[in-house]
């Protein structure tokens, strides 16, 4: 079965070509105006945006790199496959282009006309913020997105993380507890 | 003083929060700073374009120069999107015009109160909103059903006060006429008879004033139900289209039925309870004050008590109700899509998938169960101790010659008369909570803006003259413009063919044509008229419209032609349809033209519904005709049956046509190629072919395509 299915993937693979760039070849670099470039098989591209086709399951695998028009140049089959130097700037790239802060206590929620209101602290490389955030449908907008990660998405579209809420602090748990299902 | 447009963000241009405002002055002048520091400034003269460019959770504002390299300004959380969308098209208004029009500021509305800004499309701040004054408001739409609802409820309190008078003549019979052994047999059927009367009155009266009351609260409901729905007729589409269909549904239906049962039901139990818990307290008070505080010695503790024991409850049984509610998403998901799920073979698949949601659901239901068997016995244990206290002291003074026997019934029989609204009251938070969101979602709705207002003087020309797109620039999301600046005019009679890929805005130009949106920059006129000055019905009436997916209403066929003209002749519905080449295959079936269709028409083809939706077009003779992919979901045989059709029919017609398939338009006067928003190109078939720009590849593209096809 597994090799059926090998086999199948591989000749999808040899017909369609999902244009993976050459880790070796590829050059990312910081443009004057504070975005990321790429010169990659003699172009250079001014602006590129890198966007995560799975960013739930692999976030550092298949990155599709696209251009000013938003044109897709290529994918990235592995960010690991990159030198360090190109690693760090594609990851710069992709920090600012999906923000989800992580959050590290829940200090209230409140079930108001239909929103669930929070205040949530979050972390930003070490420092934490406050952040208020209201929260529509929450059968939809406060999933689980694994295991023991939870994402919420608030009514402006901003979106948060739990990275494991087995190691939230009881409280925050507890006042978490009824929208976890 | 410099006049100057801010835009306040979030972010700095490394994701860290902070406080930044980009400015722009009257001047010209583009300036980002964090704190009071600006650390980069432009001048319009250098700048292109600026843009929005969205991210997953946060976006960013880029400045086009115009040597082509970009400038990033600022970087911002999604809570401040559409703030930085105003503020890109304030300043490329200035770059194109060189004029400074900064709109009124319209920033995100703040609670005076707490300094929170408004949730979602709330016009109330969650936290601070007048609870008095949305009920007061709510109670103000009843007042038209007032003159039944209060002297019903008025009555049927009364009657529970009647039913009060039973313990009274019972303790009478028991201390004067039982208990000495001195009643006559008259005197005691006498009190009987009394007790009988006022259970009988208090019956009588509850059931008569019950069916004025229930009469009253049905209109009420209906009534709100009606404000709603009409409201949400005048909305526009863009107002409309921010929520989802069933949160529509569930304001008219779902909302406006709590709104109901709280004003009106709560409204007439919260007078009743009240009045009793009164009545029966001063009674109490007066036969015995030792008892009487006997009686309320539990009541914060079973209040307490009571509370806890609902907020428990309630998040548990939220959570089943959510359970459940995935469990139904499941099956309406699969049954919808039964097709799919068994050509693809995966009914294990989705046994298993809904047999695992029904599980979680069992589970908590039964652990609900459970929790309820075991608490429930313990609230009307502790409900009760208040009767145990009094029987307890009651009985010791009835023994020691301090009370009367008839007193201690008198008191146990009013002791379910003190408990009963106190359970209530505990359970009222919720309900009023409950009732509050209900009620604020209606009056969001009721209270939205009409964005495609009619004018007080509407100019209603004649819309027979020519067409005109003067500068015309639209997102549905401010940030994303979907057209740019579109400059286009379409003489009396002509027929106009829009082309270009999917998704370049070919829908949205006629949107912003029959007024469904309004343009965000520049205006649409017709005779030189803006629409807006316009009443919209007399624009709608005058534009007849065939969309790809035609949407027939469950009725007759003859009721879908007339829908468009409810007033139409059976001659002019006819003539419509025979206009329509629908005559011959309507004929065909058993009940002509009073043939049922159903929900979207399931049980006719494809192209003889698109044959029902021309047909019901131009029953009002539109002076202009609009056909959005009309025949592109058809076949080449059904397509040129329509063509043909709509050839007769667009004659003398200003007519605008969208089409994929380009050989349906080449008999167009002249065709517009949109990309990317603006317009790119624009002549005849035979100019553009000439032209060899993006029309031609498009027709180059669809005829390889063809040939592929053919070959195949």
């Amino acid at each position: 079965m597994e090799t059926a299915r090998t086999a199948a993937a591989s000749t999808l693979s040899y017909a369609i070509d999902i244009g993976f760039l050459d880790p070796k070849k590829v050059e990312f670099y910081k443009t004057p105006g504070g975005f990321t470039g790429l010169r990659y098989a003699g172009n250079d591209y001014k602006r590129v945006t890198l966007r995560r086709a799975l960013p739930i399951k692999h976030p550092m695998e298949y990155i599709s790199v696209a251009d000013q028009e938003n044109k897709e140049i290529g994918m990235i089959r592995s960010l690991y496959e990159l030198s360090e130097k190109q690693f760090s700037i594609a990851m710069a790239e992709l920090d600012s282009r999906y923000y989800s802060p992580v959050v590290c206590e829940v200090k209230s929620v409140k079930d108001k006309l239909g929103y669930v209101y929070m205040e949530l602290v979050i972390e930003r490389d070490g420092a934490r913020h406050v952040k208020n955030c209201a929260v529509k449908d929450v059968n939809k907008n406060i999933r689980m997105l694994d295991e023991d990660r939870l994402a919420i998405f608030d009514v402006d579209g901003n979106r948060y993380v739990i990275q494991s809420l087995n190691k939230l602090d009881k409280k925050s748990l507890k006042r978490l507890e009824p929208y976890l299902f | 003083m410099l006049k100057s447009h801010e835009f306040s963000y979030d972010l700095d241009l490394t994701m860290q929060p902070a406080n930044g405002i980009l400015r722009f002055n009257e001047t010209g002048t583009i300036e980002s700073c964090i704190g009071d520091k600006a650390f980069l400034t432009l001048t319009a003269d250098e700048v292109a374009e600026v843009l929005v460019i969205p991210g997953v959770g946060c976006g960013l504002i880029c400045a086009r120069l115009n040597d082509g390299s970009e400038v990033l300004l600022c970087r911002f959380t999604m809570s401040c999107m559409k703030e930085a969308g105003e503020f890109c098209k304030v300043v490329n208004y200035y770059i194109k015009t060189r004029e400074y029009a900064a709109p009124e500021k319209k920033e995100k509305p703040v609670c005076e109160k707490c300094g929170r800004h408004f949730v979602g499309e709330l016009t109330v701040c969650v936290f601070c909103y007048n609870k008095i004054g949305v009920i007061k408001r709510a109670l103000g739409l009843m007042r038209p059903f007032a003159g039944k609802i209060i002297p019903a409820e008025l009555f049927i309190t009364l009657s529970s006060v009647l039913y009060l008078l039973v313990p009274l003549f019972s303790r009478k019979i028991i201390d004067d006429y039982l208990r000495p052994m001195k009643g006559t047999f008259q005197q005691i059927l006498l009190l009987a008879a009394a007790m009988f009367l006022a259970r009988a009155i208090g019956e009588l009266i509850f059931i008569l004033s019950s069916r004025v009351f229930n009469k009253g609260s049905i209109l009420f409901a209906n009534h709100l139900r009606n404000l709603a729905y009409e409201k949400i007729q005048k909305l526009s589409l863009n107002s409309l289209s921010k929520r989802t269909p069933g949160d529509l549904i569930r304001r008219v239906m779902e909302d406006t039925t709590v709104v109901k049962e709280f004003i009106s039901d709560g409204g007439r139990w919260a007078m009743e309870q009240m009045i009793l818990f009164v009545v029966v307290f001063v009674i109490l008070i007066v036969t015995n004050f030792q008892l009487t505080l006997l009686v309320f010695l539990p009541v914060p503790v079973v209040c307490l008590a009571l509370s806890r024991f609902w907020r428990f409850i309630h998040i548990r049984y939220e959570r089943q109700w959510r359970k459940n509610s995935k469990c139904q998403a499941i099956l309406h998901d699969i049954i919808k899509g039964i097709r799919t799920v068994k050509s693809f073979g995966k009914e294990e698949m989705e046994i298993k998938k809904f047999s695992d949601a029904t599980r979680e659901l069992a589970q908590v239901s039964s652990d609900n169960e459970v929790m309820w068997a075991k608490l429930f016995p313990l609230m009307t244990f502790l409900t009760g101790i208040g009767e145990f206290l009094v029987l307890y002291f009651g009985g010791y003074k009835i023994l020691n010659g301090a009370l009367s026997f008839g007193v201690l019934v008198q008191f146990s029989m009013y002791i379910t008369y003190i408990y009963a609204p106190l359970r209530w009251f505990v359970s009222f938070p919720r309900w009023l909570a409950d009732a509050m969101t209900s009620m604020v979602k209606i009056f969001e709705i009721l209270d939205e803006d009409i964005e495609i207002k009619s004018v007080t003087e509407p100019k209603n020309v004649p819309i027979a003259g020519k067409v005109t797109f003067e500068g015309v620039s639209f997102g549905y999301k401010s940030y994303e413009p979907v057209l740019k600046d579109i400059n286009i005019e379409i003489k009396p009679g002509e027929m106009i063919g829009i082309v270009g890929r999917s998704g370049a805005g070919k829908s949205t130009m006629i949107n912003l044509l029959m007024r469904l949106y309004d343009p965000n920059q520049g205006r649409i006129c017709i005779n030189g008229v803006d629409i807006r000055e316009m009443d919209p019905e007399h624009l709608h009436e005058s534009i007849g419209v065939v969309f790809q997916d035609t949407f027939l209403f469950a009725g007759s066929i003859y009721d879908n032609i007339a829908y468009a003209k409810p007033d139409a002749t059976v001659e002019e519905v006819i003539a419509a349809a025979k206009a329509a080449n629908a005559h011959d295959f309507i004929m065909k079936t058993a009940d002509g033209y009073n043939t049922l269709i159903g929900e979207n028409g399931y049980s006719i083809s494809g192209g003889e519904r698109q044959r029902i939706a021309i047909a019901r077009a131009i029953i009002k003779n539109p002076s202009i005709l609009i056909l959005d992919e009309a025949t592109s979901s058809l076949d080449v045989e059904t397509e040129s049956i329509i063509q043909d059709s709509l050839n007769r029919i667009v004659k003398g017609r200003t007519t605008i046509a969208i089409a994929h398939r380009l050989s349906t338009l080449r008999n167009a006067d002249r065709l517009f190629v949109i990309d990317d928003g603006r317009i790119a190109e624009s002549g005849t078939h035979l100019e553009l072919m000439k032209k060899k720009g993006i029309y031609y590849r498009l027709v180059m593209a669809q005829r390889q395509t063809s040939k592929l096809k053919e070959i195949s």
